[in-house]
């Protein structure tokens, strides 16, 4: 989709048109009744070195999106292309690829989870945890494992002594280093961060934003950042995309979208941030209904029922995603139109 | 501050929890007052005993924690039942289970909590959980009190109060129940309005219209509300003055300007500057409060922030617990550094 935009070989991931559709099993005999559509038609792409923030409300679909991407267990894609400019194989659909092909890449496209508690064995010490990736692709064993390991774990701000330790004597910051470690382990081009600072406390965030954005520099690492909290995600990427129940509605530069919104959803996510600032309290925009399940979504837009703007149009059509200049992206019929407010009372 | 204008006054509070792996000191000390017709926001990160001085209040601290000391004086509107002259009781004096703390709780002073599902009734009709309160309290029959609970409804912007007075708790989304949980609370008209992280489990644009809506009910009712969070955000947005608490201790207290542009204590300029914000991307990189809070069981000698502190003086922080120091019009700091 954005081949005639951005030069081709900019692009680490691309993805067309992504479905993962979850079946709904009920009924006396055990029958597929119906489909969860968690992430239905999903079009996007991530240009090396930089990062994408993904956000949206709860159960929107953003972390299954993040999983389908990777192929995680259970998440094989539905429909549609998953691009991925593999440094030796070139550009590879990840959706093609066999379990046993799938192994080739997989060291280049890591995740870091949410929860820093249940996404550790705690039966494992450190030294386990981060060279388990190294030791299943039999990258590195011995002496020359452990000096890896004691590497990671530096890298991350954690001293190498603590590799004999189990999970449970770290704190939830020192934790989400350490799943940051394991996923550094193999060197990786993409790294999903799936919430990775929502479990932490506020002054833990920073440490480990920071970090990410160390790593990033000092590795040129790729992020797809998922996250829900919007202040954290502006500060983090340089290109936002905006889901709402399985799909796409907004995607642009950071400043751009936040400022500059074209999709009235996102008009409404910017004006019910919480701001900082006693001197600038803000008034939101008041959504009427509640959001639309994935399992029945409405006619046309899926916004349209809470959408203040929404015309005759709306209901019958899906709008598609696309972009209006200068890589701003919308899925919105009225997207020309509409003159939306972003974020006020800013220094931009 | 001239005692008509006070609901709550807490005193010298102390909450220990005796575990088995040692006593956790929940309060350390913690004194402050709950203006009348404001919103108080207390504010700190996860085991701060923000939520503890919450419990204290309702005498709702689980065992194996105890009020250990203090004084929790709230001027109650019932007559005859002052222990402290004035119409002040002493909250911390009363039984858990006594008649003085049943006609308090849920009636004078009410409380919602974080996670609306745990909270509700999952067997019980949202209308009868309302009327629960109305009918304990207010004295009316019940078809009395299920129209205040339709009323009561409709007051939270509840779309359709007559269906939702009869639906189940698990028919309703995130926000619609944290709105029944609001109307009980405020279904018997509380002087004071305990909030703990109502909004926290919400989405952004949920909990947006749920701060709008105590914001407008707050300013109609002109009841108090203690506000806890741990997002500076929602501090920002909802509340006057503010506590910032560490430890089991409260650290600064001060009107919310005051906190956001002229913060004393290292730890809340930490804090503040430790959150990204909005249009000053990537300019420079967050600030950080090096280290963690520390592990519950042990003991921090003096100053409780000293270990992670950037003004750390050596030989004095250490010592013991600064004091409170004035250092503005209602504005409160305990640090050494303004001593």
């Amino acid at each position: 989709m954005a081949e005639n935009q951005v030069a081709s070989n900019d692009i680490l991931l691309e993805v067309k048109n992504l479905k993962k559709h979850f079946p709904i099993i009920g009924g006396l005999f055990r029958r597929t009744i119906g489909y969860v559509k968690a992430v239905d038609g999903v079009s996007f792409y991530i240009k090396k070195g930089e990062t994408l923030g993904l956000v949206g409300e709860s159960g929107c679909g953003k972390t299954t999106c993040g999983r389908t991407v990777l192929r995680l267990d259970g998440y094989d894609p539905t429909d549609g292309e998953i691009i991925f400019d593999d440094p030796k194989l070139g550009k590879v659909h990840i959706e093609k690829l066999s379990k046993e092909e799938l192994k080739a890449v997989r060291p280049n496209m890591q995740i870091i989870f949410q929860d820093p508690f249940s996404s550790l064995d705690p039966r494992m010490t450190l030294e386990r945890i981060v060279s388990e990736p190294l030791v299943i692709n039999k990258v590195l064993s011995g002496q020359a494992l452990r000096n890896r390991v004691g590497e990671l774990l530096e890298l991350v701000g954690l001293r190498s002594e603590y590799m004999t330790r189990y999970p449970h004597a770290f704190s939830g910051g020192q934790r989400q280093r350490i799943g940051i470690a394991r996923a550094l382990a193999l060197n990786p081009q993409l790294i999903i961060c799936d919430e990775p600072v929502s479990a932490l406390d506020v002054s833990v965030q920073a440490q480990v934003i920071n970090l990410l954005e160390d790593l990033q520099a000092k590795f040129n690492l790729t992020y797809l950042f998922i996250a829900h909290d919007l202040s954290v995600v502006e500060h983090i990427s340089d290109r936002v995309a905006v889901m709402y129940v399985g799909f796409l509605v907004e995607m642009a530069a950071t400043d751009e979208l936040y400022f500059h919104p074209k999709h009235p959803y996102t008009e409404a996510l910017m004006a019910a941030i919480p701001i900082p600032d006693p001197r600038n309290r803000t008034k939101p925009i008041k959504l009427p209904g509640e959001v639309a399940s994935p399992a029945n979504p409405p006619s046309g837009c899926y916004f349209h029922p809470r959408c203040r703007y929404a015309q005759e149009i709306c209901k019958q059509e899906r709008p598609l995603l696309r972009d209006v200049g200068n890589e701003h992206w919308v899925a919105c019929h009225l997207a020309e139109e509409l003159q939306l407010s972003g974020l006020t009372g800013h220094n931009k | 501050m001239p005692e008509e204008n006070i609901v709550l006054r807490v005193e010298d509070l102390h909450t220990y929890f005796y575990t088995a792996r040692g006593t956790v000191r929940a309060l350390n000390g913690v004194s402050y007052v709950v203006p009348k017709g404001k919103v108080l926001g207390i504010v700190g990160e996860s085991g701060c005993g923000k939520s503890q001085t919450a419990m204290a209040i309702m005498q709702l601290v689980p065992p194996p924690g105890k009020i250990e000391k203090g004084k929790i004086l709230f001027k109650t509107a019932r007559s005859g039942q002052s222990s402290e002259g004035n119409g002040w009781v002493d909250i911390t004096a009363l039984g858990r289970h006594s008649d003085e703390m049943h006609h308090i709780r849920g009636n004078e002073i009410s409380m919602i909590f974080q996670e609306p599902m745990t909270s509700l009734n999952p067997l019980f009709t949202i209308g009868n959980q309302i009327s629960e309160a109305i009918l304990l309290h207010q004295g009316v029959d019940k078809a009395e009190a299920r129209q205040r609970a339709i009323d009561i409804l409709a007051r939270v912007n509840m779309p359709n109060p007559e269906r939702i007075v009869d639906s189940y708790p698990h028919q309703l989304s995130g926000g619609m129940r944290q709105r029944a949980m609001i109307a009980m609370a405020l279904s018997c008209t509380p002087t004071m309005l305990i909030a703990d992280e109502p909004t926290t489990a919400l989405d952004v644009t949920t909990e947006a219209q749920i701060l709008d809506l105590m914001r407008e009910l707050q300013a109609d009712i002109g009841m108090s509300i203690m506000f806890i969070t741990h997002n500076l955000g929602v501090v920002a947005q909802m509340c006057d003055s503010v506590a910032v608490m560490y430890l089991g201790r409260i650290v600064e207290h001060a009107p919310v300007e005051d906190l956001f542009y002229n913060a004393k204590h290292p730890y809340t300029s930490a804090l503040l500057r430790s959150i990204p914000h909005l249009g000053e991307r990537k300019v420079e990189k967050l600030q950080v409060i090096r280290g963690a809070v520390p592990d519950p069981y042990s003991t921090v000698p003096g100053c409780p922030f000293h270990p992670r502190c950037d003004h750390y003086m050596r030989g004095t922080c250490e010592q013991e617990m600064p004091p409170e120091t004035i250092v503005g019009p209602n504005h409160m700091v305990r640090c050494f550094l303004y001593q």
